[in-house]
């Protein structure tokens, strides 16, 4: 007769299994949780999806243990219950492999974009499945010599480079967060980072033990019970521990937890703490129609400024000001905090230059690629071309309005324009002075309304 | 009215009042009746393809041109014009002495290297400085200089502005202490437009009353200015479609990757199939026609990816008329790919044109107003 340490079934199974679906349900929630409750839109990108996949592959995982170590009792034997379908796929590549891939990948990002200061040479799309294509190729490594017994067990011989294969990945992670850490990261995420990873090596040490447990020590039931429990539990604390981890999406993870000091994020600049990001500093308000400054020195002013936008905003050409002031704000960033510096050059870049950006700017195709493929985020210079052929624009579009104070009247409060609009009754009359003297053949067709 | 006079002779007391409101009503009727009249004019087109001089040329024909204070306000533009030129060419020479085949065409001489370099420098500064004698003079030396004249042969691969030639020669012109920018040089005088900008006019017929005012929009043509276009489609009265048919061995400022007549056939189709459009006029401008005309010659129309079907078969003034009409039979027949059925009988007329002359804007200005006067009657059903 079969005991429940072979045939599933113990107590201590159930009590593990609704753990586990505690866990998915917590995982479930922390995922949707502030795109449905703080109504945060979704975001676009490689962010978005690399998370998409860390919840399927946490769900994966669980299943398979759930599924691979026999907890439920069974009384056919159906086809999907094979045991290369779960402990081999469904485990490795679709499962843990996935989990810590997407997670190894997201921390290359970083280490990107922060250390070595670049947008991501590699896309994302692009570099998981290389990530993930040891895993592959191991599980069909396994799949054509079918070690695995009527119990899902592997043997020592083959339990060992399985297990160091879970290993390899998990000091890969650990070693790009390593590279990580000596920077500051401005929203806790390395602390965050830290506290993930501890939790996480921890439950990964005790599930490695209790696998190989479970694996080797077949014939000992009690330590199968307990080493299967251990495993599942330990599965779920790793899954949703791991999740809480937020790398890539520092100001959701702020929205959505309320910190306590909460403030204003409206603004990239508020958020980064840069001094008077909407204000500049009190002077009184020059004769603006003392036009002969140039127009560097007048944008310096805070109220011609706001003028001077309102101004652009009100024909279409407004983007090219608000560019202007947002690296005003990136450049009262002093040099050596770079990363402040890359977060705001990053907000830039996706506001301003990326093709297709609410707010592109009308710059050349050099300059363009010059900032996108730029090898250092931080450089202090890295818009200064840009800012160069903005600059010409604007002082057309500062002729035009001076132009206009001229046709209007200036008032007194200040600048007073809905249009770049000058509407004159014509004085002089080429059509008039063409048809008199010659009476062309032209003219004395039909359509002149008498 | 009826109602006013009635009450006019009820309260022969409140007369002052009723006078008032009378006012206000005849006035509030002037106005409407005038923004029905308004007839709103679309220069649309990619970027560089002349709609903002054909702008320049309508303010300079329908309103009272440009007064001393703006024609000096474009002096700043004009010297930015010639360094950026002068920059675009040195910076492009070195480039091509890099890749090419036969480098030494693009080594500047030893002579002018050092000039080149500070013209350079000069035309990367955020603050143009005013265009001194001196400044003119190594412009022109540069000028000079076989590398860059080299390089200008083959500024289609740069983005060397159009008005580059005209500047350089006129260099002693434009750096005189007292230099006031003429009308032509107001003309050549390039910056990108960015945004809106819209003047009212009204070209007033032989017969006073028949006064049509329309409004004129100008906008940008690279590509992050079109999204702002959608803003100025309700309501036209009809769309001057500017395309620059010199350009079809160029490519775009925005996009060092896309052919620029690709460009403008990609972006004429997408206007066409605006269903704003439907009752729309079409008045397509092909435009740099003095462009063309030299370009046509040495540089055959088949490397542009549309025309590549083309079949020289003479030379001179007859080529060229040959390569213009091939190239309008191409924007004609796009016209009624992209058309619909039902939409056919919305007007489309094609006009060659060279924004800078002036004489040829304003005739072509007024085979328009003809067409749009004629197709207004025929609305109103007295056609």
């Amino acid at each position: 007769m079969a005991t429940c340490a072979v045939k599933g079934g113990c107590p201590s199974d159930y009590v593990a299994l609704s753990i586990s679906l505690l866990s998915i349900i917590m995982l479930l929630a922390k995922a949707t949780a502030p795109y449905l409750i703080h109504k945060i839109p979704r975001p676009k990108g490689s962010s978005f999806w690399l998370a998409a996949i860390q919840v399927f592959a946490s769900l994966n995982l669980l299943l398979s243990i759930v599924m691979a170590l026999g907890f439920l009792r069974f009384r056919r034997r159906y086809w999907w219950r094979s045991c290369y379908i779960w402990a081999v796929w469904i485990e490795g590549p679709l499962g843990f492999g996935l989990l810590l891939s997407s997670r190894i990948v997201q921390a290359f990002q970083l280490y990107n974009i922060f250390v070595k200061r670049r947008l991501p040479p590699i896309r994302s799309f692009v570099l998981l499945p290389l990530v993930l294509l040891p895993w592959i190729v191991c599980a069909t490594f396994i799949h054509m010599n079918k070690p695995l017994n009527s119990r899902c067990h592997m043997g020592t011989r083959w339990i060992i480079p399985v297990i160091c294969l879970h290993a390899l990945y998990v000091a890969a992670l650990v070693g790009f967060t390593g590279a990580v850490r000596h920077i500051e990261f401005r929203f806790q995420e390395l602390k965050e980072l830290w506290r993930g990873n501890l939790v996480s090596i921890c439950s990964v040490g005790i599930w490695v033990v209790s696998y190989i447990l479970n694996e080797i020590h077949e014939d000992i039931s009690l330590v199968q019970i307990i080493s299967r429990f251990l495993v599942l539990l330990m599965t779920s604390v790793l899954v949703v521990a791991f999740f809480s981890i937020s790398i890539s999406q520092p100001l959701i993870s702020l929205k959505s937890l309320g910190k306590k000091d909460q403030q204003e994020y409206s603004m990239m600049g508020r958020a980064l703490g840069i001094p008077d990001s909407g204000l500049l500093a009190q002077r009184e308000l020059v004769q603006l129609v003392d036009s002969n400054e140039p127009l560097e020195k007048l944008l310096l002013n805070r109220r011609f400024r706001h003028s001077f936008m309102q101004f652009a905003d009100s024909c279409l050409a407004g983007e090219s000001v608000h560019f202007y002031e947002e690296v005003q704000q990136l450049d009262k960033i002093p040099v050596s905090d770079h990363v402040r510096r890359v977060y705001m050059a990053r907000h830039i870049i996706d506001t301003y230059i990326t093709p297709g950006a609410t707010m592109e700017v009308n710059v050349s195709h050099r300059c363009r690629q010059e900032i996108l493929s730029t090898l250092d985020l931080a450089h202090p210079n890295l818009f200064k071309n840009a800012l160069n052929e903005l600059m010409q624009l604007m002082k057309m579009l500062k002729e035009e309005a001076r132009i206009k104070t001229v046709d209007n009247e200036l008032e007194q409060s200040g600048w007073n324009f809905s249009h770049r609009l000058s509407s004159v009754h014509c004085a002089d009359d080429p059509f008039h002075q063409e048809h008199s003297p010659r009476k062309s053949s032209s003219s004395s067709r039909d359509f002149e309304l008498q | 009215m009826g109602l006013l006079c009635s009450r006019q002779r009820h309260n022969p007391a409140d007369s002052e009042e009723n006078e008032q409101t009378a006012e206000i009503d005849r006035r509030i009727e002037q106005e409407t009746k005038a923004e029905k009249h308004i007839q709103k004019l679309l220069l649309l087109g990619a970027g560089d393809s002349g709609k903002s001089t054909i702008f320049k040329q309508i303010k300079l024909l329908f309103q009272s041109g440009f007064d001393e204070a703006e024609l000096k306000g474009y002096i700043p533009v004009i010297h930015a014009n010639v360094y950026q030129t002068i920059k675009i060419l040195h910076d492009g020479s070195k480039e091509l002495s890099l890749s090419l085949a036969d480098p030494s065409k693009f080594m500047i001489s030893d002579e002018n290297k050092q000039i080149g370099e500070k013209l350079a420098e000069i035309g990367g500064r955020l603050d143009y400085p005013r265009l001194t004698k001196e400044l003119a003079h190594e412009i022109e030396t540069l000028w000079r200089d076989n590398a860059i004249q080299e390089t200008y042969s083959r500024g289609n691969e740069l983005q060397v502005p159009d008005c580059a030639h005209y500047f350089m020669e006129n260099l002693q012109r434009l750096s005189d202490a007292d230099y006031v920018p003429t009308k032509e040089d107001v003309l050549y005088a390039r910056v990108r437009t960015t945004g809106v900008v819209e003047i009212q006019f009204s070209p007033v017929g032989e017969n006073k009353k028949s006064g049509e005012v329309y409004r004129l929009f100008d906008v940008g043509g690279q590509k992050n200015e079109r999204r702002k276009w959608i803003h100025l489609f309700e309501g036209v009265t009809a769309v001057i479609f500017c395309a620059a048919i010199s350009e079809y061995d160029q490519t775009l400022f925005e996009d060092d990757n896309k052919n620029r007549m690709m460009e403008t056939k990609e972006l004429f189709e997408w206007v066409l199939k605006q269903p704003c459009f439907e009752k729309t006029s079409f008045m397509l401008f092909l435009n740099k026609f003095d462009l063309f005309e030299k370009k046509v010659l040495k540089v055959p129309l088949n490397v542009c990816a549309w025309f590549k079907d083309y079949q020289p078969v003479s030379t001179g003034k007859q080529e060229i008329e040959h390569a213009y009409e091939f190239v309008k039979k191409k924007f004609e027949e796009l016209y009624f790919q992209s058309t619909s059925p039902d939409h056919v009988d919305r007007v489309f007329k094609i006009y060659r044109t060279t924004a800078l002359d002036q004489k040829l804007v304003k005739k072509t200005f007024k085979l328009v107003d003809e067409t749009l006067r004629r197709r207004n009657l025929f609305e109103a059903g007295l056609l």
